[in-house]
């Protein structure tokens, strides 16, 4: 049949033949990722994991039952803590701002001031802002200056350099040169150059980029407190060292409602840069 | 001011403009005000003055090069370490596998265009996606350790929870920005929603969602660096107790070790990204 | 009459006597080269040129031929590599920093594809051509005297704007962003008007409105123009002076009347469509 249409001619074949070898080459492919993942499960979990202390299924629900019974009464002694980790978001944003402008700066190609030193710098700067994680800067930033507000704040700052000034080298980067252009052949000096024709050209990115790695912030500014650097993850760990597991699951449910807000504001700030 | 045109009769037109447009320019004004207020409050409320924000970063390296430095390379070179550090990997391998496995249905369900159902599965998708992503990957880790115990077991599943939030809100993104063509083609042939899925969506984003995947595995091995230090097993286990022994230079080991590790895999997820996108 | 006044404030501003007595010529320009880098192609190989207070003078010739970039020279966007431009009295290729604004700020550009600040509105893209004559802490607040506001207005209204004034530049068809282009440049009360390829992102029946409102406003004002246009009928049309380049030469100079079928063969001969 198939031969009397002709199909068995050597396009067939080798479209068959192909999809075969995409085939094998599949679960090969498949089989070595099983193999990787098994072996990833054996080494961590099975071998680390002590099923007996785990108390079993009872005991293990047992324990998720007490996170459901939350203390309401806690709430008043949340709001302060909460009204802090806003604060330390917010200036921790405007703070990662300042310090992000000259490190955009350095690591956009187009301006930097020298392509061999100040470029690999501000992009080695960069990429390392956002590989040490922010728990790493708020235990450093509290060995440097105590516990409290200020070392979370710093933390937050030093970990957004990395995004917001990554965002704002590439917008500088990718800029039309034509109003810049413009601009010089009007007479303009450098300042109004770069005011008139380049900032306007950046700045709904990099706003819309500030206004996003405040939202994240705010997640980030819960937790400071678990190594002592303010807000409500202060009382995430006193509440863990009590027991009091519906006080956890309280500040939990905080920290939901900041983002909630968090997510309501960035949304129309946002809208409105656009 | 006002010129008079050629007949004599009627006054040319008054010219007026004014950079100020209401309500427009009011409301910026408003908002500039209020966020100018909450920032002064905030500064005063946290009792934060600048000489301290500028004396922090001179004491922070007075810090590293008197107690932190040398760090205690040798600490870092035995093996348990070298064996945790593995275990690290592993665990960022796990949880970012069955984290992007996990999201892959869930950004379905939270894609506005293609989701199977507006009224229950997209507000699920979206919630069980953006209750993920806020709760930080230290609290997760937390939790998981108070309800199972310390180990890596807690801290893979608060990996895994953490990367289907990470990588299910930019997975449902991608999904939200495909073109319908091909989806409205294939429903109008009578396919089933899963088989619109795997022929008119997944072509598409296939290679947009391999990237996902990858960065994702990037940032998770940035969180399973740390979740040691709440006890979810790797290499954590050993800052926290570094940290808490107060023993400098073996901290600034490991912290450089952390740094090591976490370019070498920007570096690896990097080049592979680019290596896809070029391949296809 | 106004547009003397306008004149003579755009000189007196610049410190210079307001009387109608302007150096003959305008410009000129002498042996202009041009070569991007020491060992790479020369893009003009000595060109020598004038255009007086009244000229109307287009640059036109195959692509390549160096016509953008010797109209860049004249503000010294592309720095020639060796010539005498010398615009007002002043050789240009001698000027500092400081001197070069002001220098510029008396030369009036419009582009080829508008170059105007998409984000910022009409009348802000209109204002900032008097960015020149305005100091530093203005700018920042973008504050400018009553009289650029008025006269920005007035320049829109003679373009045809008056009712976008307060549109974003992106939100603006072609020809009318060339128009804002226009007010732009002669906000700057320029003294001679460069233009590139003003025309060539608009489609005919556009280019030729835009061309005959330049021209009615360099007329108006009494500002000499260099055109570089690639569009040959546009350039009879409107011009009274050509200038003919091909592949770095000058290969003619002479009122637009002038010019016959052979001159323009000759032009355009290396240039294959």
């Amino acid at each position: 049949m198939v031969a009397a249409v002709g199909l068995q001619g050597a396009p067939y074949l080798s479209y068959v033949e192909r999809k075969r070898r995409r085939r094998v080459n599949n679960w090969v492919i498949a089989a070595c990722i099983a193999v990787v993942l098994g072996w990833c499960i054996w080494d961590t979990v099975m071998v680390d994991t002590d099923w007996a202390r785990m108390g079993g299924a009872l005991g293990i629900i047992g324990t998720l039952e007490r996170f459901f019974w939350i203390d309401w009464g806690l709430v008043p002694s949340l709001i302060v803590p909460a009204l802090e980790t806003m604060m330390m978001a917010t200036l921790g944003t405007l703070l990662g701002c300042v310090f992000s402008l000259p490190v955009a700066w350095f690591g956009a190609y187009n301006v930097t001031p020298n392509r061999y030193i100040f470029y690999p710098l501000g992009r080695f700067l960069m990429v390392l802002s956002r590989s040490i994680h922010e728990i790493i800067w708020a235990l450093l930033f509290v060995g440097a200056v105590g516990l409290g507000a200020l070392p979370g704040i710093l933390a937050v700052a030093m970990r957004s350099v990395g995004f917001i000034s990554k965002i704002t080298a590439e917008a500088i980067e990718n800029i039309d040169p034509k109003p810049v252009e413009a601009i010089r052949a009007v007479g303009g000096n450098q300042f109004q150059v770069m005011y008139y024709g380049i900032l306007p050209q950046i700045l709904p990115v990099v706003i819309g980029t500030i206004i996003f790695e405040w939202d994240i912030n705010i997640r980030r500014s819960a937790i400071m407190g678990l190594v002592g650097a303010g807000g409500l993850g202060l009382i995430f760990f006193r509440q863990m060292a009590m027991f009091n597991y519906g006080g956890v699951t309280l500040v939990v449910l905080a920290v939901l409602v900041l983002i909630a807000i968090g997510e309501v504001i960035s949304h129309y700030a946002r809208k409105a840069v656009i | 001011m006002t010129a008079i045109s050629a007949d004599g009769h009627m006054p040319a037109p008054v010219r007026r403009w004014s950079r100020y447009k209401h309500p427009r320019s009011t409301i910026r004004f408003a908002v500039l005000i209020a966020v100018l207020a909450f920032l002064s409050w905030s500064i005063a409320f946290l009792n934060i003055d600048l000489y301290r924000i500028i004396g922090a970063f001179p004491r922070l390296w007075e810090i590293l090069a008197t107690r932190y430095f040398p760090p205690d390379i040798d600490y870092v070179l035995d093996d348990s370490f070298l064996h945790s550090v593995l275990r690290t990997i592993e665990m960022s391998l796990l949880g970012g596998f069955f984290g992007v496995v996990l999201a892959i249905p869930l950004a379905w369900m939270a894609a506005r265009n293609i989701t199977i159902s507006r009224r229950i599965a997209y507000p699920l998708g979206r919630f069980a996606i953006m209750g993920s992503r806020s709760i930080h990957e230290t609290i997760w880790t937390i939790l998981f350790v108070t309800v199972l115990g310390f180990g890596m077991l807690a801290g893979t599943l608060a990996l895994t929870v953490f990367c289907v939030g990470f990588a299910g809100k930019l997975f449902a993104d991608e999904l939200e920005a495909i073109d319908m063509g091909p989806v409205e083609a294939l429903r109008s042939v009578g396919a089933s929603n899963l088989q619109v899925f795997q022929y008119a969506v997944l072509p598409q984003i296939r290679v947009a969602f391999t990237g996902i995947a990858i960065y994702t595995w990037d940032v998770a091995f940035r969180a399973a660096t740390v979740v040691g230090f709440f006890g979810g097993g790797g290499m954590g286990w050993y800052l926290k107790r570094t940290t808490q022994q107060l023993e400098n230079t073996r901290v600034a080991a490991i912290l450089l070790t952390i740094i090591v590790l976490v370019l070498l895999a920007e570096l690896a997820s990097g080049w592979l990204r680019h290596r896809i996108a070029k391949m296809r | 009459m106004r547009h003397e006044r306008n004149f003579a404030e755009g000189r007196e501003e610049n410190g210079l006597p307001a009387e109608r007595e302007r150096p003959v010529p305008v410009l000129e320009v002498r042996n202009l080269k041009v070569s991007y880098s020491a060992s790479g192609p020369q893009i003009l190989k000595g060109i020598d040129f004038a255009v007086d207070g009244d000229d109307f003078c287009a640059v036109i010739g195959p692509s390549g031929a160096g016509k953008s970039t010797l109209i860049r020279c004249v503000n010294r966007l592309v720095e020639a590599s060796d010539g005498d431009i010398i615009l007002f009295g002043q050789d240009v290729r001698k000027l500092n920093g400081g001197e070069l604004r002001r220098m510029r700020r008396r030369i009036g550009m419009i582009f080829q594809e508008f170059n105007l600040v998409n984000r910022m509105s009409v009348m802000d893209n209109v204002l900032s051509g008097r960015l020149g004559y305005t100091g530093a802490f203005r700018s920042l607040f973008k504050v400018f005297p009553r009289e650029d506001i008025e006269r920005a207005l007035e320049l829109l209204e003679r373009v045809g704007l008056q009712d976008h004034v307060d549109k974003r530049a992106d939100e603006l068809s072609g020809g009318q962003r060339q128009r804002v282009g226009i007010a732009r440049a002669l906000m700057q009360k320029p003294e001679i008007l460069l233009l590139d390829e003003p025309t060539s992102a608009l489609d005919p029946k556009i280019s030729r409105d835009v061309m005959r409102l330049i021209k009615e406003l360099a007329r108006e004002f009494r500002v000499p123009v260099l055109c570089n246009i690639h569009d040959v009928q546009l350039a009879l049309e409107t011009c009274n002076r050509i200038i003919g380049l091909q592949d770095g030469y000058k290969k003619f100079d002479g009122p637009a009347e002038g010019m016959r079928k052979q001159d323009l063969d000759e032009i355009y001969a290396m240039e294959v469509l």
